[in-house]
């Protein structure tokens, strides 16, 4: 058989008529290189990477070819005869020789969209070079994960929108992490791969270097946020007879290198939380103290609360200020633990004055609940780590206490609602059954992190392998593994026929929910003898896509049901167990309703206060986080204030608006809270801007009662 | 008069003590309703009213208020009856 074949770019004028067997046919491969056709490439293919037998690969081998021949195709790239060989095999119903075969990859318009516009799934994400590979590097790891990291039965699951997985873009990673200071302190900064290692760090300035180094090392081996505990105690012993002026020095440069970090992974600031303590935490007491060169002071950390309290005040006068422009800091978060040996520790009125003027003025400050005897670790959105007794007696070597959540994987609520078509045995079941999609799915999870971790430090997660106080840093046994829920409002509201705000029997049966769900996970956890967690999931884009996938599955019913408007596509879901962001709730009655599912969610729970535009008194705030402690289950609160930025005259001012307020220009970003962090709004995406339009602002009710807030027992 | 919710688990040696006084009140008339923490409808309307311990006791009135709560405690007969036909609540 013969036939002409076309040449390609420079070649493009030859044509000769040749033996398909010496085809002068060349394919553009993936490697950036021009190879002479081969046949045999595509049986080697085959015969590499799926499970066929050489006589079949040999016959689609020929088949391709002649079908490349006859159509006279013009330019052949290596996917495209990859894809004829994957529908030979589709033909010949070998259809998992075929998801072996696949080629990742992603068409070029949406490479084109994905350099020109900017990826609206995660507002922490700016739009750049970086941020691009960045994007482009995850699609191919979805894709991986899907595929080849979990079961058709999970990947569909995800897929059809009954479950999410949570950042499948960084699936060779686990998911975030709660540090100790106490590890660099001791080991000094000595990195698998690093090509210079650091002794233990002698001066203040030096350590926060390496807390940002290590924070940057960090945040390229786990998908989400960086927690770390006690940053103000653990700096202390650094920080004695240190002046005013320089404390506040160090402060500035704390928040700044890390709110700065805009230059790490894919552009992105490293999600960094502080934890901070008026007290010396009780686990901490004790415990003797590391300061200058990694050396024990001979002191314990009692010893230190003086320059612990110091520290802590300076950097909440940082925050008070704001950036250059007078705006809130995105980065690091700060979270002040609320507990009872607080309010006995003396100056805590003062010091809760202070964070709740920063909190009203730029919203930075996020108040956690510690009641009895609890202890956690806060990070990310609203994701904490409470420590049990093995953890408090692994106090006394602090460097130890370091913690992680593999993964989260969330559940589609309202989906099972529609499901369930009002039939309450049905709804339990679903329920059950989506979650042990969600643990079949972290059981795989954890079989891939487990491989990459086995081959030690000369493996992809070198730094969570090193062993430098004789276990790998990565505590495997130590983990979580998260299920989160979204729309939890939403199938109460299509199950009873009212959302949880409307009535007392709406919000009893959303509390049922949870508990059947945190039933489950005890069981799970005892028959995995892995510590499943229920977790609020921040569902930044998520809700939006829950939403959206809903419309399409379940509609009309779904048109009924979810949230925003849906003419402009800005859909969502209610978030984890809130309540309806716009119903009109004032927000003591709101935080004390949502805490009441937070003793259920052990891995972290929180609720927003709207403020908008009103400024309440530090002293009606101090009031108002007194009263949430003493007489609620709530587990944290953050108070949300609006800001307007000029881009021109780079002034900021109170509230959401079209143009600056001082000079007029219409080139303003309006900046506010989207899940768990401040961030520009130009940066969400449809779901979130359709949320932030329907909150109820609690501003009035703020102002009229200012001082006066009372709670009933 | 109101009505008394008790909350107990299984593995928990203080619940015979609160539940036997829920089987005294009841056979002198008085509703009372027993929930299993390690049931769903137990811990959901534990979660409801905030209660984090066992045994733990309250009385509601009609409304479904609560009136007093003995938290993670034993009340005596003796104290719960006391709030129980107290007047005006």
């Amino acid at each position: 058989m013969s036939s002409v074949i076309e040449m390609k770019g420079e070649r493009k004028g030859f044509k000769e008529e040749i033996e398909t067997t010496d085809m002068a046919l060349f394919v553009r491969t993936s490697d950036e290189s021009m190879h002479d056709w081969n046949r045999q490439r595509i049986v080697d293919a085959l015969l590499r990477e799926t499970y066929i037998d050489l006589d079949t690969a040999i016959e689609i081998a020929r088949e391709v070819e002649e079908l490349i021949t006859t159509s006279k195709i013009k330019m052949i790239t290596a996917p495209l005869i990859r894809e004829l060989v994957d529908t030979k095999l589709i033909e010949r119903g070998l259809e998992e020789a075929r998801r072996m075969h696949t080629r990742l990859g992603m068409p070029l318009y949406d490479v084109d969209q994905l350099i020109l516009h900017p990826n609206k799934e995660n507002a922490n994400v700016p739009h750049g070079p970086e941020a691009t590979n960045l994007t482009l590097a995850e699609r191919i790891k979805k894709e991986y994960a899907l595929l080849s990291v979990f079961s058709q039965e999970v990947a569909d699951a995800h897929m059809r929108g009954d479950i999410h997985l949570h950042d499948l873009g960084f699936v060779d990673r686990p998911y975030c992490s709660g540090q100790s200071l106490e590890y660099i302190k001791r080991f000094g900064l000595s990195l698998p791969n690093s090509i210079a290692m650091a002794k233990p760090a002698k001066h203040p300035e030096v350590l926060l270097a390496h807390m940002v180094k290590f924070a940057a090392a960090l945040q390229s081996h786990f998908a989400g946020a960086i927690g770390w505990d006690s940053v103000n105690l653990f700096f202390a012993p650094y920080l004695v007879g240190m002046s005013d002026r320089d404390m506040e020095q160090l402060a500035q440069m704390m928040i700044f290198e890390f709110s700065q970090q805009a230059v790490a992974r894919g552009g992105q600031a490293i999600f960094t939380d502080l934890n901070l303590y008026w007290e010396v935490p009780k686990h901490f007491e004790n415990v003797p103290a590391i300061g200058p060169g990694g050396e024990f002071t001979g002191k314990t950390y009692s010893d230190y609360i003086k320059e612990s309290q110091r520290f802590a005040w300076a950097l909440f006068d940082v925050y008070l200020d704001g950036d250059g422009s007078g705006r809130p800091f995105f980065f690091p978060k700060p979270l002040v633990h609320i507990t009872e040996k607080f309010f006995h520790t003396p100056g805590h009125m003062d010091f809760l004055h202070h964070i709740c003027e920063v909190a009203s003025e730029k919203g930075n400050t996020y108040f956690v609940f510690d009641r009895g005897e609890t202890a956690k670790i806060s990070e990310c959105c609203r994701l904490s780590f409470k420590l049990d007794q093995t953890d408090l007696k692994e106090a006394r070597e602090p460097w130890k206490m370091r913690y992680c959540a593999l993964q989260n994987v969330t559940l589609n609520l309202p989906r099972i609602a529609y499901l369930a078509k009002g039939d309450e045995t049905k709804l339990f079941l679903k329920i059950t059954e989506f979650m042990e999609i969600a643990v079949k799915a972290h059981l795989e999870k954890k079989h891939f992190i487990e491989k990459l971790l086995s081959l030690g430090e000369k493996g992809p997660l070198s730094l969570l392998a090193m062993e430098r106080d004789g276990s790998p840093y990565l505590r495997m046994h130590r983990a979580s593994f998260l299920i989160g829920m979204v729309g939890l409002n939403e199938l109460v509201q299509i199950h009873t026929g009212q959302e949880m705000h409307q009535s007392k029997q709406a919000f009893k049966f959303g509390l049922k929910v949870i508990a059947h769900m945190k039933l489950m996970v005890e069981k799970l956890s005892q028959r995995y003898g892995m510590h499943f967690v229920l977790e609020q999931t921040p569902a930044e884009s998520t809700a939006y896509r829950f939403a959206k996938l809903d419309l399409k599955f379940h509609s009309p019913k779904s048109g009924h049901i979810v949230k925003g408007d849906i003419s402009r596509g800005e859909v969502y879901y209610t978030n984890s167990t809130y309540l309806n962001n716009s119903a009109v709730l004032s927000p003591i009655e709101r935080v004390r309703q949502e805490g009441l599912f937070h003793p259920l969610i052990e891995a972290g729970a929180l609720t927003h206060i709207w403020l908008g535009e009103a400024k309440p008194s530090k002293e009606s705030l101090a009031n108002f986080v007194i009263k949430t402690f003493q007489l609620t289950q709530n587990d944290q609160i953050a108070f949300s204030p609006e800001f307007t930025t000029c881009n021109l005259c780079h002034r900021t001012v109170r509230g959401l608006r079209a143009s600056c307020a001082y000079c007029g220009s219409n080139d303003v970003d309006g900046i506010t809270r989207i899940t768990g962090y401040f961030t520009k709004l130009s940066s969400w995406n449809k779901g979130k801007i359709g949320e932030l339009r329907n909150r109820y602002r609690n501003q009035a009710f703020l102002k009229e009662t200012e001082g006066t807030l009372m709670l009933e027992a | 008069m109101g009505r008394i919710k008790i909350f107990t688990k299984a593995k928990c040696p203080k619940c015979p003590a609160v539940q036997s006084i829920g089987t005294e009140l009841k056979r002198e008339g008085v509703a009372v309703f027993n929930y299993d923490l390690d049931t769903i409808d137990g811990l959901a309307e534990a979660s409801f009213y905030s209660i984090l311990s066992t045994p733990s006791l309250i009385i509601e009135d009609e409304q479904e208020r609560e009136v007093i709560g003995w938290r993670g405690v034993v009340p005596s007969l003796q104290e719960v009856k006391q709030f129980l036909f107290k007047k005006n609540w």
